[in-house]
């Protein structure tokens, strides 16, 4: 339980420092470089939250096909 | 407690490389003034003193301020060991040696370098003609440096503490 608490804790972080970077980017004039950040970070975001997915689903058959 | 240091010597040295960023955008602009003040004694030397050119640089170098002085007191001592090359030559080694440690860039480099050809090898005219050339290069690159001061200055310093914070984050 801890963990997955953390990590979502983490997900936020990475969710909230991106979106300031991005407006630091978008208020100086570059915003090919702030949807370039924005994308990197969904992307991280995404591998974190599919191990996740992985870790759920491994759960499943384990319970329900009893491997 | 040791990912406690960790992260926050990571934070302190991105927030660092932030603030470093930033002083060189500010560092530009004074740099290219400090070079046009340094053209402008060049300028007065050749014209009203016709000073020789190593004392000429000489001088300046001890009037200007440190990055650039290097620059001048190096082509000052190469004219003088007397080497049989050209004062173009001279020049042209103690500009490429000194400018590293300046935050200048190509484009001053360039006016400076053409500014090298014409010294000491041609009449008074035609050289102060190419000092004046330089100065106006300089002079446009500079608003440009201000411009560009203005915009990344403070751009710089928030994304380095932003991108310290987020490799924190996913380091944690």
């Amino acid at each position: 339980m801890n963990i997955e608490v953390s990590t979502i804790f983490q997900i936020a972080g990475i969710g909230i420092i991106v979106a300031m970077i991005h407006t630091v980017l978008k208020q100086m004039g570059k915003e090919d470089m702030a949807h370039w950040v924005t994308v990197i970070g969904f992307v991280v975001v995404l591998f974190m939250v599919v191990r996740l997915l992985n870790e759920l689903f491994q759960e499943i058959k384990a319970i329900f096909l009893f491997q | 407690m040791v990912k406690l240091a960790g992260a926050f010597l990571v934070m302190t040295a991105g927030t660092l490389i932030g603030f470093a960023q930033a002083a060189r955008y500010a560092a530009r602009p004074r740099q290219i003034r400090e070079l046009l003040h340094a053209l402008k004694r060049l300028e007065t030397e050749i014209a009203y003193g016709q000073t020789p050119l190593p004392e000429a640089l000489g001088r300046i170098g001890a009037a200007v301020a440190v990055p650039l002085r290097d620059i001048f007191v190096r082509a000052a001592s190469l004219l003088r060991d007397e080497r049989g090359t050209t004062a173009e030559a001279c020049w042209r080694e103690a500009v490429e040696t000194g400018w590293p440690d300046t935050a200048l860039r190509e484009a001053e480099k360039e006016a400076m370098l053409r500014l090298g050809t014409s010294l000491g090898a041609s009449d008074r005219a035609d050289q102060l003609k190419h000092v004046r050339l330089a100065m106006a290069q300089l002079e446009a690159e500079e608003a440009a440096a201000r411009e560009e001061q203005r915009k990344y200055e403070k751009m710089c310093r928030s994304l380095g503490m932003l991108g310290a914070a987020l490799v924190v984050i996913l380091m944690v």
